[in-house]
C-alpha cells in the first residue's frame, strides 16, 4: 500500500516538473479569505441581526431571549405550537440549565455518551424536535456551527422533524473565519472534533423542476433562540 | 468497459435541440442559477477579489499537489483513518469493492458524487451482489430511471415531476401525485430507511484539508450528513486535485461555491469529516477510508496550460452560461462532465483526443464560461488549445486541412485575396437569399444545413475605402 502511495506522489511530482515529492511546505504568500475580509473591514456590526434576518429569510425562526427562563418558556411554547411529542435533546449541562420541559406528557430522551449507541439513533429518528447547543452562530450567512462529541450527537440536529438550537449570544460571531480559527486552534492539541457540521437553514431542495422544496432529508424546520443576558 | 456514445455529437446534438421539453426546462434551469449567481455576487463585498484569492489558492494547490497529497496522507492515517490512491478507475473500483467485501456490505447508501460517477462505481458494486442506493434526490430518480446526471448542481433537471411521479409510483406500488411536496416527502421516508439500514456510506468530497486530514461535503438536502453521520463504515471518495492547504482556505471555497452554484450565501449543510468517531460518540462513522483518484488528471497536470482546469471547484457556473449548453443540455455531450468543463477535462480522464476532442468543438469560443468562473479558469482558452492539440495530433478531416490549406494560400498574397473576395461575391449570387446563404452547395452545406451564412457585401472594403477616398 505504501509503495503505491510512494509511485502515485512521484508520478504526480514528476508531472509537475520535480524529481520526488515535495516533503517541505512550500511557500505560500497569501492564506485565507481576502485582508478585508479577515480585518472584517465591511458592514458586520450587527452579527445578530444580520444573523436573524438571513435565517429568517431562509424559513427560519430566531427567538431572542433575555435570560435562561425566558429560554425555557420560548422551547415549551415551540413544543406545544408543533404539537411535538417525542424530543431528543443533547447531555449538555448548560442546555440542561436553561431548557426544562413543562409538558409530562412530552416524551424526552437524552443523547448521552454512555447512551446505547443504536437505541438514541433511532430515539432521534422518532423524534419530532431535537434540541442542541449550538457552538456558533454565523451572522453573515445565517448559519449554526454544531462541534461532535459523545453527548453532542450528530443525528439530534439531523433525523427530527424539527431542529431547534440554543445559542449564546457570545457565541455569535460576525463570519465563519472565527470557526474556522477555532478549528485551527484545537488542530495544535489534536482535538478537532470528529465532524463539523454548518447548518444554514433547513434541508431543501430543487431537484425537481426547480421547484424548491423544504425538508427533503433532514430538518423541515430550524429554529433558534439567541441567549442575550 | 466503454462508457462511450454509439452516435457522432452532431447527430447527438441534433437529436437533443428537437426536444422542447427538455431544452425549455435547461433554459429555466439555467436562467434561474445564473440570476442567483449574478445577485449572490453584487450582495458580497469585493466580489473580484474573492475570485482571484480563490484562484490563487487554487493555483498554489495544484502546483504543490504532491506536497499536499503526501501532507493528506499523513494527517488521515494520523488519526485512524485509511487512505489509498488510485491510478485508474478499476483500480478505484476494486479498492472500494474490498473495503465493502470486508465490512460484509449489503446495503450502501450513497451521497451524490460525481466522481464515482466517473469511474462508474454503481455499476461495479452491483456486480458484486451490492445494493447501491443514490440518496441525492436528483440522483436517486436518475438511478430508477437508469439515466445519468445532465448538470453537475441539478443533475435530473431534463425531468419532469410527471416523469419522477411514474417512477416513484413503480417503487411506491401505488400512485405518487405528481406535485413536489408529494414527491419529496415519498424520497424522504424511502430514503431514511436505507440510511438507518446502511452498512457502509460512500461520498464524494468536495474539498479535502491537507494539514488537517479533513474532508468537507457542499449540501443542500442532508442526505450526505446522513452517509457521513449513520452507517458504521465511510468511504470518501475524491479526484486528486480536490485538496486545500487549510481550513482558513476552505472558508473562501465556501464564499465561492455556493453563490457560484446557486446564488446562496452557504447551502443548507457544510459538512466536516475530520476522524472516525471517538470512543464515546454515539453517530458518526467508526471507520474512515478516503481513495484518492488520478483516472487521467495527471495528464491535465503535465501541461501548464490545461493544469488550469484542476483548479475548478465544480460550481457549474460555466454551464449555465454556456450557449452551446443551453440548447442540447448535458446528455448530447455523451461524456459524465459535461458542459464547457466537461469539454475541456474529458479528452485527457478517457485519454482520447479523437473522439471526445470534438467536444471542444461543442463551443461558440464566446468567452462567457471563463468570464463567469469562479476561480478565473481561461476556459474558452484551453477549447482552443484542445482544437489545436487535435490538429497536431492529426485527428482533423482531410477537407477541412486541405481547405485551410489553401485559405492559407490565397491569404497570403493581397492580389490573390482581392481576387477571392469579388469571386466569392460573384459566386454566391445563386445561392443568396435576404443577405444571407441559407442553403449553400458543399462543403458550405455543414454550415448552412443549421443556420445561415452571411453574404460576403457587393462592394469590399478595400473598394469602399478607395471611393471614399477619390
Amino acid at each position: 500500500m505504501q509503495n503505491k502511495e510512494q509511485a502515485f506522489l512521484s508520478h504526480v511530482a514528476k508531472v509537475l516538473g520535480r524529481d520526488r515529492p515535495l516533503l517541505k511546505p512550500p511557500k505560500r504568500d497569501e492564506v485565507g479569505p481576502p485582508a478585508f475580509w479577515k480585518e472584517q473591514k465591511f458592514d458586520i456590526d450587527h452579527p445578530l441581526a444580520f444573523f436573524k434576518r438571513n435565517l429568517e429569510n431562509l424559513t427560519g425562526r430566531v427567538y431572542i431571549a433575555k435570560d435562561s427562563k425566558d429560554v425555557s418558556q420560548q422551547v415549551n411554547a415551540w413544543l406545544e405550537e408543533l404539537q411535538a411529542k417525542r424530543v431528543i435533546m443533547w447531555d449538555h449541562e448548560e442546555l440542561k440549565k436553561v431548557v426544562a420541559i413543562q409538558d409530562a406528557k412530552v416524551k424526552v430522551d437524552y443523547w448521552t455518551a454512555k447512551g446505547p449507541k443504536r437505541k438514541m439513533m433511532e430515539a432521534a429518528e422518532r423524534a419530532d424536535v431535537g434540541i442542541t447547543w449550538a457552538d456558533y452562530g454565523i451572522g453573515y450567512t445565517g448559519t449554526l456551527a454544531l462541534f461532535s462529541s459523545p453527548i453532542q450527537g450528530r443525528s439530534v440536529s439531523l433525523l427530527p422533524t424539527v431542529h431547534i438550537a440554543i445559542l449564546k449570544k457570545e457565541n455569535l460571531v460576525p463570519t465563519m473565519s472565527t470557526v474556522m480559527n477555532d478549528i485551527i486552534q484545537r488542530r495544535g492539541n489534536n482535538s478537532v472534533p470528529a465532524a463539523v457540521d454548518f447548518i444554514t437553514g433547513p434541508s431543501r431542495t430543487s431537484d425537481i423542476e426547480m421547484d424548491l422544496s423544504i425538508g427533503v432529508h433532514g430538518p423541515v424546520k430550524v429554529w433558534v433562540i439567541v441567549l442575550d443576558d | 468497459m466503454s462508457h462511450r456514445p454509439t452516435v457522432h455529437l452532431r447527430e447527438r446534438s441534433k437529436r437533443a435541440v428537437k426536444d422542447e421539453q427538455m431544452r425549455k426546462a435547461v433554459e429555466k434551469a439555467v436562467d434561474r442559477l445564473s440570476g442567483n449567481r449574478l445577485k449572490a455576487e453584487r450582495e458580497m463585498p469585493n466580489w473580484d477579489e474573492w475570485r482571484e484569492q480563490g484562484k490563487r489558492i487554487r493555483k498554489h494547490t495544484v502546483n504543490h499537489l504532491d506536497y499536499y497529497l503526501g501532507q493528506l496522507a499523513e494527517s488521515v492515517r494520523n488519526k485512524g483513518g485509511h487512505i489509498y490512491f488510485a491510478q485508474t478507475a478499476t483500480e478505484a473500483q476494486e479498492i472500494i469493492i474490498k473495503i465493502c467485501k470486508e465490512k460484509n456490505a449489503k446495503l450502501i447508501a450513497k451521497s451524490k458524487s460525481m466522481v464515482t460517477e466517473e469511474i462508474h462505481l454503481n455499476l461495479a458494486l452491483e456486480k458484486e451482489n451490492m445494493k447501491v442506493v443514490e440518496t441525492d434526490l436528483a440522483e436517486y430518480i436518475l438511478q430508477l430511471a437508469g439515466e445519468t446526471p445532465s448538470h453537475i448542481i441539478v443533475p435530473a433537471i431534463h425531468k419532469n415531476r410527471y416523469q419522477i411521479a411514474e417512477l416513484f409510483s413503480k417503487v411506491a406500488g401505488q400512485k405518487i401525485e405528481p406535485d413536489t411536496p408529494s414527491l419529496t416527502t415519498f424520497a424522504r421516508k424511502t430514503l431514511r430507511k436505507t440510511f438507518m439500514a446502511a452498512d457502509v456510506g460512500i461520498t464524494g468530497c468536495n474539498f479535502a484539508i491537507a494539514d488537517t486530514g479533513a474532508i468537507s461535503l457542499v449540501t443542500n438536502e442532508g442526505n450526505a450528513r446522513m452517509v457521513t453521520s449513520l452507517p458504521k463504515v465511510l468511504i470518501s471518495v475524491m479526484g486528486m486535485e480536490r485538496v486545500l492547504p487549510t481550513f482558513e482556505d476552505l472558508e473562501v471555497m465556501l464564499s465561492l461555491l455556493p453563490r457560484h452554484a446557486t446564488g446562496q450565501k452557504l447551502t443548507s449543510y457544510i459538512s466536516v469529516v475530520n476522524a472516525p468517531r471517538s470512543k464515546d460518540e454515539g453517530d458518526g462513522a467508526e471507520e474512515f477510508h478516503l481513495v484518492i483518484v488520478d483516472n487521467g488528471r495527471s495528464k491535465l497536470l503535465a501541461d501548464e496550460e490545461y493544469r488550469q482546469a484542476l483548479h475548478c471547484i465544480r460550481c457549474g457556473a460555466c454551464f449555465n452560461v454556456c450557449p452551446v449548453y443551453r440548447q442540447i443540455g448535458g446528455h448530447a455531450y455523451g461524456s459524465v462532465y459535461s458542459g464547457p468543463i466537461g469539454a475541456v477535462i474529458t479528452p485527457f480522464l478517457q485519454d482520447d483526443f479523437d473522439f471526445w476532442g470534438e467536444l471542444a468543438y461543442a463551443t461558440t469560443l464566446c468567452g462567457a464560461c471563463s468570464a463567469a468562473c469562479a476561480v478565473k479558469i481561461p476556459l474558452h482558452d484551453l477549447l482552443i488549445n484542445i482544437r489545436r492539440t487535435r490538429v497536431e495530433l492529426g485527428f482533423t478531416h482531410p477537407l477541412e486541412k486541405m481547405g485551410f490549406k489553401m485559405w492559407r494560400r490565397i491569404f497570403k498574397i493581397p492580389g490573390r485575396y482581392k481576387f477571392a473576395m469579388k469571386f466569392g461575391s460573384f459566386a454566391q449570387r445563386p445561392f443568396m437569399n435576404d443577405g444571407y446563404i441559407q442553403s449553400g452547395p458543399p462543403p458550405l452545406a455543414n454550415w448552412t444545413n443549421s443556420r445561415y451564412f452571411p453574404a460576403a457585401a457587393d462592394k469590399t472594403f478595400r473598394e469602399i475605402w478607395q471611393e471614399k477616398n477619390k
